[in-house]
């Protein structure tokens, strides 16, 4: 075990490293001259060389790209164009806001998606079941930024119940989390649902009814903890797709989170700041990745050693 | 003691209702158990005699499958009739189970330990503790070295043999009356089959439950068993004592299948195989199921179907050739 | 004596396995129409097919004319859809917006789809080193969450609905590249493929004649799941300005700046709302049946 952990980490450094390889390269792809871009419209030729010599943008592309990495491990990120603040710092602001959004997310995506799978499977082809799939199907069907200004439209235009966007209280958290987490908790429920009534028909299973278990003990103990076991893959997959999903989601709700500022900044062209979001919810998903990775080993040794 | 009956189970039918029609898997099954016998029910695959001793304890799949006729008396309580409830409380209790595949029949993420104390304690009331360790009890009389370590490891730690005979503690923890055994050694290889076998008959000598033992191997059968029934397609077609079955069978199926074990003192040019297929489920004969592949079936066998009939005490037989009717024919060609 | 030709025409072994894949596809397909949810699924993606080849000769007005004086109309018999904040015909919008997101979906996946099934087939059928460096960029590229990584391609491109479908097609190369690898490097184990080597053919045939015909199918399930995220994906990005510009009738755009008007005009927005869920929808019910008609495990 200790030995896997070890591995994984030691791809981690290759895979990181590539993030930032990519992240650095964005800069090269623009079209034109970037130093041109980078001094901004109508900037006189001086400024632009002195910005030229200033980052190091005439020194070969591996010198710039050790120079890269070599001010992230120092904590720089660039200054923004814009108002020429530290990347840093902008991020420092944000990514606090998008953590709790994509917090309060994967806490529906989890529980309303168990909940969901689990009652399903329990009656397999009943009128629940075929209701809970159906709301499923259209969950994973609908576009979180349609999904968004639908929720948007009821609960806080027509009932006025909740307020339409913004971050200031508990009560702006709540349609921007449900945006964000019914996409995965439908396909949670999904999976829950398959992987229950595959368990369910398993040998173990018929062994602890001969035994004479009670209904609910060889739901609760024999069957769900198996059944778990490939959910913790699809949630680790939903991480992914969820941190994506904050930058439509925060964008329908007004939310000031990083992703948010990466569509500002990639609007303004204010690249060192795109790099920067892009770069922090990359690895974000990397270390997730790995706590993902390392928790389906210890939950699921037994099945790798067979 | 021996005359005391155990289970009885009558007139069984269990069918499978599908797209394609009923499978009739087991139709018309009888038996008697004593207490202390062992009883072999012995047929090819899909004879029908996993879904009767499954039938036994109503954990045949449903839907597709249903029981639906007959009676399974223990101790002269009608199973079929009981609540789910009750019935739990016989499962694992007066009525446990062996099954053919140790590699998955555990839970593979609870210790061995765990699953044989939860049907303790569920079923005897003992403290966590206690149960425990009467469950490291349980593994030691199966012969599993070092039962405290065993006890808490998980299945993927045991071996397939190992696995069995946890199979073995976890059913007979609570002493049940009647152990099922469905094809407990098939899956593994001869030398560990050889000590299964040995166990389930020392605690049977210890314990004094009776078993039911399912198996397709005739060998395995003449070793452990006091009495037999042979079943083919649903239906039990012989039942005796397995020394007289060995001697004389009745029945030309169970003849053939006695013809086709190697012989170990005898030249055999080749095995002799019984010619034909079973037939389907879903589309049997009007008259002797067998007919189709008995070498000595008449137009009687293929329009009427025998009843099983007591042939000699304890022998019953479902065949023509026993029956009054073949002997007055028999008897006229004679004259 | 005759003498014998060596050039053995390999026809034969393909012939063969073109037939055994035949039948596997008639037993799918007989699956697949047993399947009710697979069936509707596909009849939502024949239908806007059918309004992408014919939508915008059905369309009653110009989809780019601006007729201020006639601004937010809600849904009539004059205008089914109603019209927009420029009193343009909502209807008419979406039948031609089909064109640009329906197309920016397939052209997404068919440009994605072509490089990861070439990365997937060199990576699988080579292996060692080879495999081992794309499988490592493979690892980088699905190390970026979510769009993120076609976002960061649009901001340095710049935004434009081009540069969306490179985007888009871009981030799907990892999930084809994953799939066919893992297959060609089943099919290469078949004895089949070591006949035709002995034959003489170069790997190029190899790959393209043999091993590509028989890993259609995981590329063609994995293109139908791809074709479902792109369009949202595409979508997405139109969405947040990235990509299709105003006053383009992409349904992403659209409903972006219906969203403006959703306390008056809600059906602004409801509309390509509507329209982009259900061919989603018609995309995720096929791919369940897809999925359940080719997994072994759900034979009877």
């Amino acid at each position: 075990m200790t030995l896997f952990i070890l591995k994984r980490l030691a791809q981690i450094i290759p895979v990181t490293l590539g993030v930032t390889l990519v992240v650095f390269l964005i800069m090269q792809m623009i079209p034109g001259d970037p130093a041109i871009i980078l001094a901004g419209e109508g900037a006189s030729t001086e400024t632009v060389e002195e910005l030229r010599e200033n980052l190091g943008l005439n020194k070969p592309l591996y010198v710039q790209y050790g120079e890269y990495v070599n001010d992230l491990l120092h904590g720089d990120m660039g200054h923004s164009l814009k108002n020429k603040q530290p990347v840093l710092e902008e991020i420092a602001t944000r990514l606090p806001i998008t953590i709790e959004l994509a917090f309060y997310s994967i806490l529906i995506t989890i529980v309303l998606g168990l909940i969901a799978g689990i009652i399903s499977a329990i009656r397999p082809y009943s009128i629940i079941d075929a209701s809970f799939m159906v709301v499923a199907l259209l969950g994973i069907s609908l576009p979180s930024f349609w999904l968004g200004i639908l929720l948007m439209y009821v609960f806080s235009v027509q009932l006025q119940w909740l307020p339409v966007a913004g971050w200031d209280s508990a009560k702006h958290i709540i349609l921007p989390a449900i945006t964000l987490g019914a996409g995965g908790a439908a396909i949670v429920a999904r999976m829950t649902r398959s992987s229950m009534l595959d368990v369910v028909n398993q040998d173990y299973i018929r062994t602890a009814k001969a035994k004479g278990l009670k209904g609910y003990v060889i739901i609760a103990k024999h069957a769900l903890r198996n059944a778990l076991i490939p959910v913790i893959t699809v949630v680790g997959l939903q991480f992914g797709s969820l941190l994506g999903g904050t930058v439509l989601v925060e964008s329908v709700f007004a939310v000031n989170g990083l992703g948010r500022m990466i569509v500002d900044a990639i609007r303004t062209r204010d690249i060192p700041v795109v790099q920067g979001g892009v770069l922090v919810a990359s690895l974000i998903f990397v270390v997730i990745n790995l706590a993902v990775d390392i928790m389906y080993r210890l939950f699921n040794k037994r099945i790798d050693l067979n | 003691m021996k005359d005391e009956k155990v289970l009885e189970v009558k007139n069984l039918q269990t069918y499978f209702y599908s797209s394609e029609g009923i499978a009739k898997a087991v139709d018309g099954v009888s038996f008697t158990l004593h207490k202390g016998e062992t009883l072999g029910i012995v047929g090819e695959s899909g004879c029908g005699k996993s879904m009767t001793s499954l039938s036994l304890l109503r954990l045949v799949p449903s839907p597709p499958g249903k029981i639906i006729n007959g009676e399974i008396l223990l101790n002269n309580t009608d199973l079929l009739k009981l609540s789910d409830e009750e019935l739990r409380k016989i499962r694992g209790n007066k009525i446990s189970m062996i099954f053919q595949e140790p590699m998955t029949s555990l839970n593979p993420v609870l210790t061995v330990g765990e699953q044989i104390a939860e049907t303790i304690r569920l079923h005897q009331g003992l403290s966590r503790k206690e149960a425990w360790q009467k469950a490291v009890e349980m593994i030691r009389l199966v012969g599993i070295p070092a039962p405290e370590k065993r006890a808490k490891q998980e299945p993927y730690q045991l071996s397939g043999g190992m696995r069995q005979r946890i199979m073995i503690a976890m059913a007979l923890a609570c002493t049940p009356d009647v152990l099922i055994a469905d094809e407990p050694t098939t899956a593994l290889d001869v030398t560990i089959q050889a000590q299964i076998i040995d166990i389930i008959r020392n605690l049977q000598q210890q314990l004094g439950m009776s078993i039911i033992f399912i198996t397709h191997d005739l060998g395995v059968v003449a070793e452990i068993c006091d009495k037999i029934a042979v079943m083919y397609a649903g239906q039990v077609v012989e039942e005796g004592a397995t020394d007289s079955i060995f001697a004389k069978p009745l029945h030309p199926y169970t003849n053939g299948l006695i013809q086709s074990l190697p012989k170990l003192y005898e030249d055999q040019e080749e095995l002799s195989t019984i010619h034909g297929t079973v037939p389907s489920t879903y589309d049997y004969p009007i008259g002797c199921r067998y007919a189709e592949r008995c070498p000595f079936a008449t137009d009687l066998c293929h329009d009427q179907q025998p009843d099983l009939m007591t042939v000699v005490d304890d022998k019953k037989v479902r065949c023509w050739m026993y029956s009054e009717e073949w002997q007055g024919k028999h008897l006229r060609g004679a004259v | 004596m005759e003498k014998i030709t060596l050039t053995v025409d390999h026809s034969i072994l393909t012939n063969a396995r073109k037939a055994a894949r035949k039948k596997n596809r008639a037993r799918f397909m007989n699956k697949m129409k047993k399947n009710k949810a697979a069936v509707a699924g596909g009849i939502i993606i024949a239908l806007y097919l059918l309004i992408f080849l014919i939508g915008p000769l059905l369309a009653p007005y110009d989809p780019y004319d601006v007729q201020l004086e006639q601004k937010l109309q809600a849904p009539s018999l004059e205008h089914l859809m109603g019209t927009d904040d420029k009193g343009r015909d909502i209807f008419s919008r979406i039948l031609y917006g089909s064109r640009l997101s329906i197309g920016v979906g397939f052209s997404a996946v068919l440009f994605g789809g072509t490089i990861g099934t070439i990365l997937g087939l060199i990576a699988g059928y080579y292996g060692k080193w080879i495999d081992s460096i794309i499988s490592r960029i493979l690892d980088i590229m699905l190390a970026f969450p979510g769009i993120l990584l076609a976002l960061a391609i649009v901001s340095a491109l710049g935004p434009s609905l081009i540069n969306v479908t490179i985007a888009v097609g871009f981030f799907s190369i990892p999930m084809f590249a994953r799939i066919v690898r893992g297959s060609t490097m089943e099919v290469k184990k078949l004895e089949y493929i070591d006949a035709v080597k002995t034959l003489g053919a170069n790997d190029f045939t190899i790959l393209a004649k043999h091993v590509f015909p028989n890993i259609l199918s995981p590329i063609i399930v994995q293109a139908s799941m791809r074709l479902a995220t792109a369009i949202l994906s595409a979508a997405g990005l139109s969405f947040l300005g990235l990509g299709a510009q105003p006053p383009s009738p992409e349904w992403g755009a659209m409903l972006s700046s219906g969203r403006d008007f959703i306390f008056t005009a809600p059906y602004m927005a409801m509309f390509p709302g509507i329209m982009i869920s259900i061919l989603v929808l018609g995309f995720n019910l096929f791919g369940d049946g897809l999925r359940d008609a080719l997994d072994p495990r759900m034979k009877n």
